[in-house]
């Protein structure tokens, strides 16, 4: 039979600090933005929430500014909005890239910046209907007892597969996050953590309310390895910045798909003019390979997704520095 | 629980009693009998739900009923007008855009949606538009010929009234 | 005169007769059918890869309000299957479990949330068995035993020599061997499966509705394992939503259905979800081919020999008659006198594989058309010339006694050759990427049904009543092919009205002839022939009412767009109306029909097995892929894809062009994207995510080239255009991709894991090479 949904109440909050009561008085609830990865998990049952805290209505998630200081999305923005933003996105590259590269069409005009940030990990044994968990005596990340990707390790490695985490990494971005305990802005590579059972740093009760970039300066790209041309997610995606200084150009980069959460990647010197590019760049594609640990969490070869981003990390910063392929 | 929302559905208005964790394909189908929207995979997948909700497509088996008070739905059922089929509809009919006709609801509306903020799309904006709609029977090509024809077709009317004016 | 009536009907690009419903929303499938007040069923699914049944208590679940009924093994003792000689299937599962997700109990409940709760409430105790999930684990010695009348697990073996092959490897100067493994796929049809049946304990009577492709089939199985008079059950195919072949078999939903309505007395609604329906699979089987060809130094093929090894799933199916058709469609295309096959097709603990377009022959043309082009490279022969050598001379029979009357190939690789400026382009089109070519065939209709009763293959039949309206009736299922609409071209060809005039009333037992159903290509050819037959019984009768009016010999009576009139004087002229009235009033309404029987001589060689493959005409096929591969990520971009293929004439050019269209791209699908994968016999890719259907994004410009062959003994001179041209499409790109990288892969689909791995290793050779 068709799955069909579990039972909750469904809470539209008009204001973000009715949202945050509403987090505080109800422990079971969960927050839903587009829904377009909360209630999918849901109709497979890997999620139990008694409330679900839309936040379709709450206008102070939905602000979108940019002015000399840089840009502020809110978590509420559609992909589909930001997208189509009259903004200057000139150094936004790496951003447009992968707001592009999520999913379907369709999909991005429900879905949200910060649902994109907050979205759960994937794992091949996770992302199945009850029957098949059951099946298979669950897991780790959920009611289980073992990881079936890593039997004897002690952490789930499900894989983090946002497209928009990397981009935002690698220009800088920083999120504010409202809370019982008041607000705070942490840089966005600490809003993660490396477990899959476990990825976000967000505390109970906490609703992420934007993203700022800085004023970005350099070049920025977002590439990502899939076997179809939309709806997939990552099998790896990489983004990468290029800043040229009196120094030289240094480069950003951040890999997603391929661990628990995004990992950040940066080179420790920037490219001067003394440097053999292919030396340069074939150390990148190491430094890449030796960052990133891809698991079985899909049936794609976990070396595969390795020795791909890798290179196609190195290839995008090429067309950055302006550097011809080999 | 449950809550009552006012919705216009292909102009008609409505409201209904519906539970929270009811989604909006089955409100459509169970609920306003307008089995048009089509179930084609078990959540988010396919594009076959695809319905517009105020203007924009929607795919309606991740769509809570629930959050739909006070928009206004369009699906396959509204586009013709007095019967007669509306430009997508003809154009696929005649160009053989739906072969077992499955996932053409889901693909007229995501299509409809595309023409209506751009009417004169390239082959590239066309995939673009419809790349979260899978179709299993045409390969595509008479889909992507449906479309330029029937955006042929509007530009056309619209043309057409411009010079009556 | 009406618009409609002044051309022909046939040759003319025609929408779909019941194209209107579909683009808005009218179209009812199963799901839509009206179910407000039915119970809701729902499947209990085996969690293991192989298992004994200890016990089912459902005591629990039948005590739960809402419950009206559960069914287990215990409820159908009857095996099915759709070769009659291999039934070894139940629809519940009793004693052992061999598949996990095979039905061991079902439910009907007053709604959904019951339905689940109750499944919840079942208790299955199990002792698990060893299991084997591949051809090679289930063929070890020690292998555990999946049917105890089976083995070594093997379903069938099939031997065949036909020529002298050793003579021919003899007269070659090149011999080349190759083995290839292709993935299992599935159907995907977009429609999940679904099921509405509705029992009258009053009466004791069953109808039945359900996505089927083959109504026939689906009845006599119902009868079959409900113990049922075949005359109480109707059955009923509403809009379906895409088969290609998924639902040709009865399937176990459907039988499970049924016994929920007849336990509950009442209607039941069964809708699977997504993984349920690529649980119930019958998908193509996950196949070896290990290929040795002999080769002149001028492209002559001297001779052949093929190994093929499927694993075919817990039950038998369709299992023989694809392993037939794998060894039996060697031949057909070219001119090949020598030729040995052996098959073996096998027992795994994996859902049952079944009929999937372009049934039986795909990887093994893959494998075929992989090594003439490895072949005619090592000759330096183009790969054209190649094919060219080895064409058929039509009529002929071939070494298995397989009927060839009609053969446009050579014509299908001209225009392909010409299309894709071929010699131009081939080899220059720069790093990464590359040109590549196949071709392929497929039967019209298997000449012998797998059901044989000696009825003639297709039945229609054909009213004519006081409003002037015809209507035709056929059992044929229109699944999205279109085969409605060449029913009523052909009779509006045939009869000179307008299409306009013609209603087509189809799939329903109680009113529409029998029909063998939709598979093997077979409706174009069979159902067309007998609709025409149909409609000249009709217009015999129309003409003699014409001639007795006009006061002429009905020898000299023209009917052309609706008007009668007799050859030669244009004064008299009568109106369809009119001369329906007086063929009317002669006999009151008039019922007529027109069947098709295929002749003893298109069904094959006396050989056993020699029925599969055999058919009244091939389509062939021929195509050229342009590819772009990502030498950093494997990612291989098709660009463009020419494609031609001889449907023998094309009654429908609108539907042909889909046809091929669709075709080729499922093709695509299968080589690039598509496989079903197995972790422990759990399918890892059971939804539309992890299945990878092609998107539009990444779906080329197909361009079709329609070839007319005209076969003497097609409807109008049509075969078949449904299924030949996808097996191309495989073959087509692996030689491309060889073109545009120098690797030979051995493996289906390419993904880019597997592409860059074999570029890789590609490379290593070539620097060891190098070094030495
Ligand atoms: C078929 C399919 C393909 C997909 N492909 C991709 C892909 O290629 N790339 C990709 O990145 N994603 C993909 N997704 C996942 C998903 O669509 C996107 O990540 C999307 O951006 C999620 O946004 P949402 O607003 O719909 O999130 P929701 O589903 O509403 O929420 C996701 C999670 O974030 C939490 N959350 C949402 N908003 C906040 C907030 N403001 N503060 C705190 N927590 C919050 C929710 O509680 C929930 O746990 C795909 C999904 C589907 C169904
Ligand atoms: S990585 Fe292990 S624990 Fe995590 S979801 Fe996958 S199988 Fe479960
Ligand atoms: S039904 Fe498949 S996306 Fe909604
Ligand atoms: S027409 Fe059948 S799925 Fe698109």
């Amino acid at each position: 039979m068709t799955e069909y949904m579990p039972e909750f109440e469904h809470l539209v909050p008009a204001s973000l600090d009715e949202a945050l009561a509403v987090l505080a008085e109800r422990p079971d609830s969960r927050v839903c933005a587009g829904g377009t990865d909360l209630l999918v998990n849901m109709r497979r049952g890997l999620v139990e929430a008694g409330t679900l805290v839309d936040l379709g209505m709450v206008d102070a998630l939905r602000i979108l500014k940019q002015d000399d200081t840089g840009l502020t999305i809110g978590a509420g923005v559609t992909l589909a909005a930001l997208l189509k933003a009259d903004l200057d996105w000139s150094q936004l590259n790496a951003l447009r890239e992968a707001l592009a590269a999520v999913a379907g069409p369709t999909h991005r005009e429900m879905a949200t910046v910060g649902g994109n940030l907050c979205q759960d990990t994937r794992c091949l044994y996770y992302n199945q209907s009850e029957w098949w968990r059951r099946s298979n005596d669950y897991c780790l990340k959920y009611r289980g007892e073992t990881c079936h990707v890593a039997p004897k390790g002690n952490r789930c490695r499900a894989a983090y597969c946002g497209d928009l985490a990397p981009a935002l990494m690698v220009l800088g971005a920083e999120v504010s996050i409202a809370g019982p305990d008041g607000a705070r802005r942490v840089g966005i590579g600490d809003l993660f953590a490396e477990d899959g059972a476990d990825h976000l740093k967000l505390k109970a009760g906490e609703i992420l309310v934007a993203v700022h970039l800085p004023r970005a300066e350099g070049r920025s790209t977002y590439g990502k390895i899939r076997q179809r041309g939309a709806i997939d997610f990552p099998l790896a995606g990489v983004a990468v910045s290029c800043r040229g200084r009196d120094d030289g150009l240094w480069f950003s980069l951040a890999v997603t798909g391929t661990n628990s959460c995004p990992v950040m990647v940066e080179m420790p010197a920037p490219m001067t003019r003394d440097d053999a590019a292919d030396v340069f760049f074939r150390d990148m594609s190491r430094r890449v390979q030796k960052a990133v640990s891809p698991q079985r969490t899909t049936t794609v070869a976990p070396h595969f997704r390795r020795l791909s981003v890798s290179a196609l990390a190195a290839r995008l910063a090429r067309g950055l520095a302006g550097v011809a392929d080999p | 629980m449950s809550r009552i929302i006012s919705v216009t559905i292909n102009g008609r208005s409505y409201q209904d009693l519906v539970p929270d964790n009811m989604l909006l394909i089955d409100y459509l189908r169970e609920r306003r009998h307008l089995t048009g929207a089509k179930q084609g995979c078990d959540g988010g997948e396919c594009g076959a739900c695809t319905v517009l909700v105020n203007g924009a497509p929607r795919l309606s088996c991740i769509t809570l009923a629930s959050s739909c008070d006070g928009v206004n739905i369009e699906t396959i059922e509204g586009q013709a007008r007095g019967g007669h089929l509306s430009p997508l509809q003809r154009a696929f009919h005649e160009l053989l855009g739906a072969q077992c006709g499955y996932c053409t609801p889901g693909m007229i509306m995501a299509a409809e949606a595309l023409l209506r903020r751009n009417p004169d799309p390239d082959d590239d904006q066309i995939r673009q538009a419809l790349a979260g709609n899978i179709c299993r029977c045409t390969g595509y090509g008479a889909i992507i010929r449906a479309v330029h024809a029937a955006a042929l077709m509007m530009r056309e009317d619209l043309a057409g009234a411009e010079v009556g004016r | 005169m009406k618009d409609g009536a002044k051309r022909h009907a046939v040759g003319q690009p025609a929408p779909l007769i019941d194209g209107i419903e579909k683009v808005t929303g009218r179209a009812r499938y199963t799901a839509d059918l009206d179910h407000g007040d039915a119970l809701v069923g729902a499947i209990l699914r085996s969690p293991v890869s192989h298992g004994r049944i200890l016990r089912v208590d459902t005591s629990r679940a039948e005590a739960l309000d809402g419950v009206m009924a559960v069914v287990t093994g215990d409820d159908c003792a009857v095996p099915y299957g759709v070769i009659p000689i291999a039934q070894n299937e139940y629809p519940l599962a009793r004693d052992r479990l061999r598949y996990r997700g095979e039905p061991v109990a079902a439910v009907a409940a007053v709604d959904a949330k019951t339905a689940r709760r109750a499944l919840d409430l079942i208790v299955l105790e199990i002792e698990e068995l060893p299991a084997v999930h591949t051809s090679d684990e289930a063929r070890a010695p020690d292998a555990p035993r999946l049917h105890d009348n089976k083995p070594g697990n093997i379903e069938r073996e099939v031997h065949h020599v036909f020529g002298n092959p050793a003579d021919g490897f003899a007269q070659a100067d090149l011999v080349r061997e190759a083995s290839f493994s292709c993935a299992e796929v599935n159907h995907a049809m977009m429609e999940p499966h679904a099921a509405l049946a509705e029992y009258d304990p009053e009466r004791d009577r069953l109808t039945f509705h359900s996505v089927t492709q083959v109504p026939f089939y689906v009845h006599l199985t119902l009868a079959r394992c409900l113990e049922m008079d075949a005359s109480r059950i109707r059955v009923i195919k509403p809009f379906v939503g895409g088969g290609f072949g998924a639902r040709t078999e009865t399937l176990n939903f459907e039988i499970i259905t049924a016994l929920l309505a007849r336990k509950a007395g009442a209607r039941v609604m069964m809708r699977l979800s997504r993984e349920e329906s690529f649980l119930t699979h019958r998908g193509r089987p996950q196949t070896d081919v290990h290929l040795k060809i002999g080769m002149t130094g001028k492209g002559r093929i001297t001779a052949v020999e093929a190994e093929v090894t499927m694993a075919g799933g817990a039950y038998a199916g369709y299992g023989l008659v694809t392993i037939l058709y794998a060894g039996a469609l060697l031949h057909g295309i070219y001119d090949i006198a020598n030729v040995r096959y052996d098959g073996w097709r096998v027992y795994t603990n994996t859902p049952p594989c079944g009929a999937m377009r372009g049934h039986g022959t795909v990887d093994v043309r893959h494998a075929f058309e992989c090594l003439l082009d490895r072949m005619s490279r090592k000759l330096g022969l183009d790969p054209f010339e190649v094919r060219r050598a080895n064409l058929l001379n039509a009529p002929l029979f071939t070494a298995n006694g397989l009927m060839v009357n009609s053969y446009g190939l050579d014509e299908c690789l001209d225009r392909v050759e010409k299309a894709s400026n071929w010699h131009e382009r081939k080899g220059r089109l720069g790093p990464g990427r590359g040109l590549g070519m196949a071709c392929s065939h497929y039967v019209s209709g298997a000449a012998k049904p797998v059901h044989w009763t000696g009825e003639p293959h297709a039945v229609v039949s054909m009213k004519l009543d006081f409003d002037g309206g015809i209507t035709v009736f056929t059992g044929a299922s229109d699944i999205g092919q279109g085969s409605s609409t060449i029913v009523a071209l052909a009779t509006a060809e045939i009869l000179s009205i307008g299409i306009e005039r013609i209603r087509v009333v189809a799939n329903d037992s109680a009113v529409t002839p029998k029909d063998n159903g939709s598979y093997s290509s077979r409706v174009t050819f069979m159902v067309g022939n007998a609709a025409i037959e149909a409609a000249r019984a009709m217009r015999e009768k129309l003409v003699a009412a014409a001639a007795n009016k006009l006061e002429a010999d009905p020898e000299d009576i023209l009917c052309e767009a609706e008007t009668f009139s007799v050859r030669g004087s244009a004064q008299s002229m009568l109106g369809f109306e009119e001369v329906a009235l007086a063929a009317l009033a002669a006999e009151g309404t008039i019922n007529v029909k027109g069947t098709f029987s295929t002749p003893p001589e298109a069904q094959g060689g006396k050989h056993r097995g020699g029925a599969v493959g055999a058919t009244m005409g091939f389509s062939y096929g021929a195509q050229v892929v342009e590819v772009e591969v990502d030498r950093d990520t494997g990612q291989v971009m098709v660009k463009k894809v020419w494609a031609a293929l001889d449907c023998g004439y094309a009654i429908n050019p609108l539907a042909v062009r889909g046809q091929i269209e669709g075709s080729v791209w499922m093709g695509m699908g299968q080589a690039l994207s598509e496989e079903t994968a197995y972790r422990e016999g759990l399918q890892s890719h059971a939804g539309l995510l992890d299945y990878k259907v092609p998107t539009i994004v990444e779906s080329p410009d197909i361009e079709v080239f329609i070839v007319e062959s005209i076969d003497p003994n097609g409807p109008f001179g049509a075969k078949e255009a449904g299924e030949g041209a996808l097996s191309g499409f495989p073959p087509a790109l692996a030689n491309a991709i060889a073109d545009a990288t120098g690797v030979d892969a051995d493996f289906l689909p390419f993904t880019p894991d597997r592409l860059l791995e074999a570029m890789r290793k590609a490379e290593k050779a070539r620097k060891r090479e190098a070094a030495q």
